[in-house]
């Protein structure tokens, strides 16, 4: 790990003290769990002055439970998600992707915020200053050239939260705080496709929590993810199911995907299996839908092909366990 | 009445001697060293696999305030390596760089900011050369030379022919040729590589406390490399947060921070990040094994061939030994009446490999073993018969003339089986499951020294005074492994005292005899021999004393330990009353311990090299791997791990046990997940993302036996404990998914994506020889 260099540390009481802070600083970066952003600054990626702390805003850590809808504080940590008996409750795809990021010490200090803001991953970008200055840089980073694709002009980095696939599921909405005030907006939206930049908060926007409508009724989701060991590591394909039968037949059926493409996404073109009962031959041509939208790019040294095949494997074996 | 018997501290479960500073976070590691003057050292990294070095300007480096010293290899006096036969490298790059993160500058300043800004103003010219990155790239014709005095860019060239191994072959009721691929593997260890040197200016003389296996050869290449009298340097082993061989032979970290010392005129603290340590490296060399085999049906081995191929990295290193390994150890284990070796050792563009636990070992043995497993398949032989069809008989000397005193390795087979269930359980574990077996061994210390001066192995000094304490001066580096514990033992029992009368102090070259280092599985056999040979000289000395105070023969006396008495009836002399008693007239005590090995142990003369394989006892080992694979995602759970490990008299079970899980746990990462990986040359994998260490979820529960051969020169019986047990893993691991899925891998590490391949060809061979099989119905 590289050194640290001196910053500035702000600890505002409210959002509105946040955004005036990091107004204030011209190179300034909102800072909360610090286990994707510290590690980036170590790194020579990021390199701000002053740093605003986020944890110390009351408003951003309750979880609130709504009549029709849930709220989550962006700074609420990721082992309180996977904890949270209300979450389990609704949302059980949420708690249980919130349970398999990294490991136990970053779920403690980590917030659901940072993981749905997280940086897109590429192995060519998650390195040291001297390793990309060696490497003349990158597409997404002082560089003109992608190391995944040469000949393209797009940046293929992979967003590789957990838990935005399983926030997808249930349309969720993030509340987003900036100069100009507030706004809410689908989740969905937070992301463009282009690992440069794939989140469209504006300047000096934080997020201040995600509301989740509740379900009419219970339907089962899940999630899992790919990765080479139980522990610590990224998602080299995240995958959440959301799978509900009314007589036997699937009568609602969303698939969320991670870590395969610079955006987090629902699986596209499921409407045809409605009706269909869930039997090996239909979960099957489920697995193919999710493998040929799980686009994977050379961004991790497991190779592509690999996160393709298991991002369909994962999606089938969810779709048989969750109901 | 109390019976007073000699106090037991061999056989028994012990704590380490160290363990309570590091279970209190008081253990000093090289980066914990503070001083009020000390600067920050900091290096500059070739950004390039392959170039002339046409000009190095400092002078803006050198002008920036805050900036101590900036150093090149003009501050080095000669360049350094590990074998006095090949020392081609030198601490900051002296004309050319031949791999990507090689050291060309290092600068000390006051922080670290100050550093890094230095190092940006160094203004190095390159003129960038042809790059090769594998072992076939760098061998190819027309291929530049890394090295003028390394034609080809084969450091070593190896053979060897004993036997008659076409005959073997031609007697064979199977033969069976496969190729197999591992990758390079790096030690990860926890401590990141680290050196404190203070320079004391007035007296020209330089102290370091250097994160090292082997202070001695540190000192060594520190004098070397800096021009400095021997007699000027003190070299202190801090604590060790691990080395498994990457610290055998002196860093260039190390060096740099004596060179920094020097030039600031005071003290440097050079701590490398993770991705600089995974760049010094000094792992495990990809290698491309061909291995081929000739067994009867009742799965005799009549004949072994083998080649091997490994890209040793941009310097010489280790690079002989480990070649030379990779071939010699195909004896010792088993009864080879014939075998051929081919290995070339590549030199290539990417960071120089050393000795990774298991030295030269690991792919040779995971070739051969998983290649005789699929044999015993063919034949539908048991694995295990199969390896009891080939045992040797101790004592015994092989056909490369290894000396093989002692073996416990039917034992181990007998142990692992029962254990595992295997006869009730193998082949009835239900679909996708599957257990596998395999053996492995490892030398006790190479019995030849590679600094051949005449000297003892090793030698101990022990020096009692009046308060009656026993302090053990060693020069033994203790890293992890417990070794100052086992020669705490080993004193404790030869004198029959307690053990905390002991205080061990370990490697400062100031106070302590020198010492080899810790590598190749030594210190336990030499050291501990050393150790009692030291404690018999003080028990002599004490007897003798004994005898003239209570006025008997010193053959009368019967020494108890903590009691010296004349006889049943006699109350006896304390310990204490007997040290006073030597003291008289003679002041301190010091006295001495020293082992070396006998003739016989050195290894053969059959084929240039043939000594690399000697030694004074082989450790062996057998394990059994249950694994469960997830036929979808391809991902393999290893559900428990049986192992048996034949070391001797187990000195200390409790640290025995220990070495022999960390052994399997390193092999299981190797097996399943660990490599090096390189974009041109850049390490993808410099960090503890990409390099894919086993987290906790991953290891299996590890069930050791202790098998205890005795070895009748070891210290009490005792032979090797902790590199023996990697081995086997690989292979076991292998055998277990061919068991539980019918696909053979021989490609490591076997990754779910590499599994998946295998899986997906399967299933497509199956489909076409059905479809065949259709046609012609």
């Amino acid at each position: 790990m590289e050194y640290l260099p001196e910053m500035h540390l702000h600890n505002p009481a409210t959002v509105e003290e946040a955004i005036r802070l990091h107004d204030a600083a011209p190179a300034s970066r909102y800072l909360a769990g610090g286990s994707d952003l510290l590690v980036n600054i170590r790194r020579g990626i990021e390199q701000p002055d002053h740093l605003v702390y986020l944890n110390g805003i009351a408003e951003m850590h309750a979880i609130t439970d709504g009549p029709d809808q849930i709220s989550i504080g962006a700074a609420v940590t990721l082992r309180e998600l996977a904890e949270s008996v209300l979450l389990r409750e609704h949302f059980a795809a949420v708690a249980q992707a919130a349970g398999e990021v990294a490991g136990p010490s970053h779920r403690e200090y980590g917030t659901l915020g940072g993981n749905l803001c997280l940086d897109t991953r590429c192995v060519f970008y998650n390195q040291s200053e001297w390793w990309r200055a060696a490497n003349n840089y990158c597409l997404k980073y002082r560089g003109d050239t992608c190391h995944v694709a040469p000949a393209g002009k797009k940046c293929f980095a992979a967003f590789s939260g957990d838990v935005a696939p399983a926030l997808l599921l249930f349309d969720a909405e993030v509340e987003l705080a900036g100069p100009d005030g507030r706004r809410r907006i689908a989740l969905m939206d937070l992301y463009r496709n282009d690992g440069m930049d794939h989140l469209t908060l504006t300047s000096g926007e934080l997020m201040v929590a995600v509301h989740v409508p509740k379900m009419p009724s219970a339907i089962p989701t899940g999630y899992a993810k790919s990765r080479v060991r139980g522990s610590i590591d990224f998602p080299l394909a995240g995958v959440a199911v959301r799978m509900g039968l009314q007589d036997q037949l699937i009568a609602d059926l969303r698939i969320g995907l991670t870590g395969v493409s610079p955006l987090p996404f629902l699986v596209r073109g499921l409407e045809t299996f409605i009706g269909r009962r869930p039997d090996d031959a239909c979960l099957e041509e489920v697995r193919d839908v999710v493998r040929r939208q799980a686009k994977a790019m050379k961004t991790t040294l497991t190779p592509p092909h690999y996160r393709r095949r298991v991002a369909g494997a994962l999606a089938q074996k969810l779709a048989e366990s969750i109901f | 009445m109390n019976k007073i018997s000699p106090i037991q501290s061999i056989g028994i479960p012990k704590p380490l001697v160290d363990g309570p500073e590091k279970a209190t976070g008081k253990a000093m590691f090289a980066a914990d060293f503070q001083a009020t003057d000390a600067t920050v050292g900091r290096i500059l990294r070739s950004p390039v696999a392959h170039a002339n070095i046409i000009s190095i300007d400092t002078s803006q480096a050198e002008a920036l305030p805050g900036v101590l010293a900036v150093v090149t290899e003009a501050d080095c006096a000669d360049g350094y390596g590990v074998l006095p036969i090949a020392m081609n490298e030198w601490a900051l790059a002296r004309h050319r760089v031949r791999y990507r993160g090689e050291p060309v500058a290092a600068v000390a300043a006051m922080d670290v900011a100050t550093a890094q800004r230095a190092l940006d103003l160094i203004d190095v010219v390159y003129e960038e050369l042809p790059a090769y990155f594998t072992a076939d790239e760098a061998r190819a014709e027309g291929a530049l030379d890394l090295h003028d005095d390394k034609p080809g860019n084969i450091e070593r060239e190896v053979e060897f022919d004993l036997g008659d191994v076409d005959a073997g072959m031609a007697k064979a009721d199977l033969v069976r040729e496969v190729d197999f691929h591992c990758a390079e593997v790096c030690q990860a260890q926890m401590e990141p590589h680290a050196a404190f040197a203070e320079y004391d200016a007035a007296r020209e003389r330089l102290t370091i406390r250097p994160s090292t296996q082997v202070p001695f050869y540190v000192h060594k290449m520190l004098a070397r490399t800096m021009g400095m009298s021997e007699s000027h340097i003190r070299v202190i082993k801090p604590h060790i947060g691990g080395g498994f061989g990457c610290r055998t032979e002196t860093l260039q970290s190390d060096l740099i921070a004596g060179l920094l010392a020097r030039k600031a005129r005071g003290t440097v603290k050079v701590v490398l990040s993770r991705e600089e340590t995974f760049i010094t490296h000094r792992g495990r060399p990809e290698s491309h094994i061909k291995m081929k085999v000739g067994m009867t049906k009742d799965g005799t081995i009549t004949a072994v061939d083998f080649t091997a191929q490994q890209r040793g990295g941009a310097y010489s290193g280790y690079g002989i030994v480990t070649i030379l390994y990779a071939g010699s150890l195909i004896y010792g284990i088993y009864d080879i009446v014939s075998a051929r070796f081919q290995g070339y050792r590549v030199l290539t563009n990417t960071p120089p490999c050393g000795a990774f636990r298991g030295h030269g070992t690991v792919k040779t043995r995971f070739a051969f073993e998983n290649l005789i497993d699929g044999m015993a398949t063919e034949l539908g032989l048991d694995p295990f018969a199969v390896r009891r069809a080939n045992l040797l008989v101790a004592p015994t000397m092989t056909e490369n003339d290894l000396l093989v005193n002692s073996y416990g390795l039917d034992q181990c087979l007998d142990w692992v089986e029962k254990a595992s269930g295997w006869k009730q359980r193998k082949g009835k574990l239900g679909p996708n499951k599957g257990l596998g077996m395999a053996c492995s061994h490892y030398i006790s210390g190479a019995s030849k020294p590679k600094h051949w001066t005449g000297e003892p192995h090793a030698t101990i000094h022990l020096r009692v005074d009046w308060d009656a304490s026993i302090t053990l001066l060693t020069g033994a580096a203790e890293i992890g492994q417990g070794s100052s514990t086992v020669m705490a033992q080993c004193v404790a029992e030869t004198l029959g005292v307690d053990m905390g009368r002991i205080r061990v102090i370990a490697a400062d070259s100031a106070l302590t005899p020198k010492d080899n280092g810790s590598y190749s599985s030594r210190v336990t056999f030499m050291v501990g021999n050393a150790s009692i040979d030291a404690a018999q000289n003080l028990k002599a000395l004490l007897i003798e004393a004994a005898a003239r105070k209570l006025e008997i023969a010193p053959e009368d006396v019967e020494c108890l330990g903590e009691v010296y008495r004349g006889g049943q009836q006699d109350q006896g002399l304390t310990f204490e009353e007997v040290v006073m008693e030597a003291l008289k007239g003679e002041g301190t005590l010091a006295v001495k311990g020293i082992y070396d090995t006998i003739p016989e142990s050195w290894g053969g003369r059959k084929y240039r090299g043939a000594a690399i394989g000697g030694t004074m006892a082989f450790s062996y080992a057998a394990q059994v791997v249950e694994v469960t694979v997830d036929p979808d995602t391809a991902e393999i759970t290893v559900d428990k791990v049986w192992v048996a490990h034949d070391c001797g008299k187990a000195l200390n079970p409790l640290a025995v046990e220990g070495q022999v899980q960390g052994s399997v746990w390193m092999g299981l990462g190797q097996a399943m997940s660990e490599e090096t990986r390189f974009h041109d040359g850049l390490p993808l994998h410099a960090n503890m993302l990409d390099y894919r260490v086993p987290t906790i979820v991953e290891s299996p529960p590890i069930e050791v036996g202790i098998i205890e051969a005795n070895d009748p020169h070891g210290p009490f019986g005792a032979k090797e404990a902790g590199e023996g047990s990697l081995t086997g893993f690989l292979p076991a691991l292998t055998n277990a998914v061919a068991d539980a899925m019918g696909v053979r891998a021989t490609a490591l590490p076997l990754t779910p994506d590499r599994l998946l391949e295998l899986l997906e060809k399967k299933a497509r061979d199956e489909r076409v020889s059905a479809n065949a099989s259709g046609k012609v119905a």
